[in-house]
């Protein structure tokens, strides 16, 4: 198993849009177990593949406090969505970054498990907003995306400011080595 | 989805909840505090978690009081957040409003909606019948005092005059205070550092290098604290080494070091002993190896079990003896509020049988002539005098020396620091010689 580079917000490569996954294989399962772990490193409750910046239509998830609760969607479909549900978000591509979104609170969904066995769900309150929140990554969507365009400039900004930083700092450590 | 959400009752709740499974404050506050970036939500954080479970036994029992109906046990971070709620309405100086409908709208963010209206509904009744359900809630004892029964009980007996002040010396907020390392400054000079970074402190009036902080900060803006300055203990801690007349060349044992305090005490009063510092948790001895490496002090370092002593460290007689056994922790529950959760009146009975088998297993390791120290950090009879007295008088060659202070009382064998005597942490030290034969 491998911890995954999660891309950051404003990559653009975080706005690709997914591809169904063909076949559920075993180079999909060891994707999947690497994005448990670097999920639960980060540590998050959510991960989508376009976060790690695979074009596949796959997300994981995990709400429970003792990360035992793995559940994972290939070519997850909504089928129906009611209610409203206005929760704070935070995404592990737009880091420390908290904001209020508004979306269905209870939904209805298709997709395949880790053997590729198709199955349905319903999903209510943090884990129906979790899998919403993933699912738009695989449109190319990220949350900051539902917020006023002066709100979502501010976040770029500060953003690329600690990318920058970053990666100064890395290049520093570098050059001690 | 990032799970770290930064809302400060967030994550008061999980570390109360966490509390109620079991685990420490100490263990919880660093791992549900990293992820709040925000220094005063940080703090909030803190100030919650430790807050409501120091009133806990007074916050549970109006919660009940206000519930239709017990909540279940997989519910604990929602009770958690009515005991943070309730802390905040008659504690803190959070606007009325905030505290209910943050605390409320932390249960959404906890994936509860459901519970928003219950919490909103028992801090609202909270918020209007304060004072009728304080008023009645003065027969109860627990709540009253905002102590468990059974240690009420042990602190009535133990101090039938003043006990009510020592429990408030319980409930109080700790003082922070510093150890100025003697090997590296004086405390005037520091003193005059904190003074400069505008850190108000005054010298501590029961150990010659202790520092007492005006209010606590973060140990990171201590000046010289990562260079080994000063250390964070607490005044009653800092008595342990001066009691064993320590002199150079003398081998010294410390049975039971984590996290180090007092090991790094004994090196920094006189680092001319040759120090062997032990420890049955292998992890926590990592603790130790942290706190010598910053003073920049040396000692040999072993994981053993102090009740079973074997292999290379149990087969040298030594001048001195530390001996900091693990106890309930009753005398310091001001700076660990969550004692009052976890600590179990049936805990002291097993805690008293590992003491003496530690006390039995580590005598014969001490010299004739040698001195051992017995500390605990409890008030209770049946883990400091209670234990020392039969193990005089079964053992001919131990005998008890006196230790004549200023500070605390003297009991059948050693002294007792009520909690809160000049601002200090509750401590009981015994100094037991062995006879030349």
């Amino acid at each position: 198993m491998a911890i995954l580079d999660i891309l950051h917000f404003p990559d653009p490569r975080l706005r690709n849009k997914a591809k169904p996954v063909a076949e559920v294989d075993d180079s999909i399962r060891r994707l999947i177990d690497d994005m448990l772990e670097t999920m639960y490193e980060a540590p998050g409750i959510g991960l989508a593949a376009t976060q790690v910046n695979v074009a596949k239509r796959l997300v994981v998830i995990d709400l429970s406090e003792d990360k035992n609760e793995p559940l994972c969607l290939i070519n997850p479909e909504i089928l129906e969505k009611d209610g409203i549900e206005q929760m704070e978000e935070g995404c592990l591509s737009v880091p420390g970054i908290y904001e209020k979104v508004t979306r269905a609170n209870h939904i209805r969904l298709r997709a395949l498990d880790r053997e590729g066995r198709p199955f349905e769900m319903e999903a209510e309150d943090l884990l129906a907003v979790c899998i919403q929140h993933e699912l738009d990554h695989l449109e190319g969507k990220l949350f900051v995306d539902y917020l006023s365009s002066l709100k979502r400039q501010r976040i770029r900004k500060k953003l690329e400011k600690e990318n920058r930083q970053q990666t100064e700092t890395a290049t520093g450590a570098h050059q001690v080595i | 989805m990032s799970r770290q959400n930064p809302d400060p009752r967030v994550a008061a709740a999980r570390i109360v909840n966490g509390v109620f499974s079991g685990r420490s404050l100490s263990d919880l506050i660093p791992q549900h505090l990293s992820g709040i970036d925000d220094v005063r939500n940080r703090s909030l954080a803190q100030e919650l978690s430790y807050g409501s479970l120091r009133y806990y036994p007074r916050l549970h029992a109006l919660i009940g009081r206000l519930l239709q109906k017990p909540l279940k046990a997989k519910d604990g971070d929602i009770e958690a957040l009515l005991l943070i709620g309730a802390y905040q309405l008659l504690y803190l100086r959070v606007a009325d409003h905030a505290a209910v409908n943050e605390t409320a709208g932390a249960a959404k963010k906890l994936g509860k909606r459901w519970a928003v209206g219950l919490i909103n509904g028992v801090l609202r009744r909270l918020q209007r019948e304060q004072e009728q359900l304080l008023a009645g809630l003065e027969s109860d004892q627990e709540a009253r005092h905002a102590m468990p029964g059974w240690l009420l009980g042990e602190l009535q007996a133990r101090w039938p005059d003043n006990w009510e002040q020592r429990v408030s010396a319980l409930n109080e907020r700790p003082p922070m205070t510093l150890r100025v390392n003697r090997l590296l400054t004086t405390r005037e000079a520091y003193l005059k550092l904190l003074d400069a970074e505008g850190i108000q402190a005054k010298a501590n009036t029961t150990v010659p290098m202790g520092v007492d902080l005006e209010r606590p900060v973060d140990v990171e803006l201590l000046p010289g604290f990562a260079a080994g300055m000063v250390s964070v203990q607490d005044g009653a801690a800092q008595l342990a080494a001066g009691l064993l007349s320590l002199s150079p060349g003398q081998h010294v044992l410390d049975a039971c070091a984590a996290p180090g305090g007092k090991t790094s005490h004994l090196l920094e009063t006189e680092p001319g002993i040759q120090l062997t510092a032990m420890d049955v948790d292998e992890a926590r001895l990592l603790r130790v190896t942290e706190n010598l490496n910053r003073l920049k002090l040396q000692a040999d370092l072993q994981q053993g079990d102090a009740a079973e002593p074997k292999g290379a460290w149990s087969e040298q007689d030594y001048d001195r003896i530390l001996l900091d056994v693990p106890c309930s922790a009753t005398g310091v529950i001001r700076r660990h509020p969550d004692i009052k959760y976890l600590r179990r009146e049936s805990d002291i009975v097993a805690l008293a049988d590992l003491q003496q088998r530690i006390l039995e297993a580590i005598w014969p390791l001490l010299k004739p002539g040698g001195l051992m120290l017995y500390a605990t950090c409890s008030i209770l009879e049946k883990e400091n005098e209670a234990q020392l007295r039969p193990f005089l008088s079964q053992h001919t060659d131990a005998q008890e020396k006196p230790i004549e202070a200023e500070w605390g009382e003297a009991r059948a064998v050693g002294r007792q620091i009520p909690p809160g005597e000049a601002g200090l942490d509750g401590f009981y030290y015994a100094l037991v010689e062995k006879s030349v034969v």
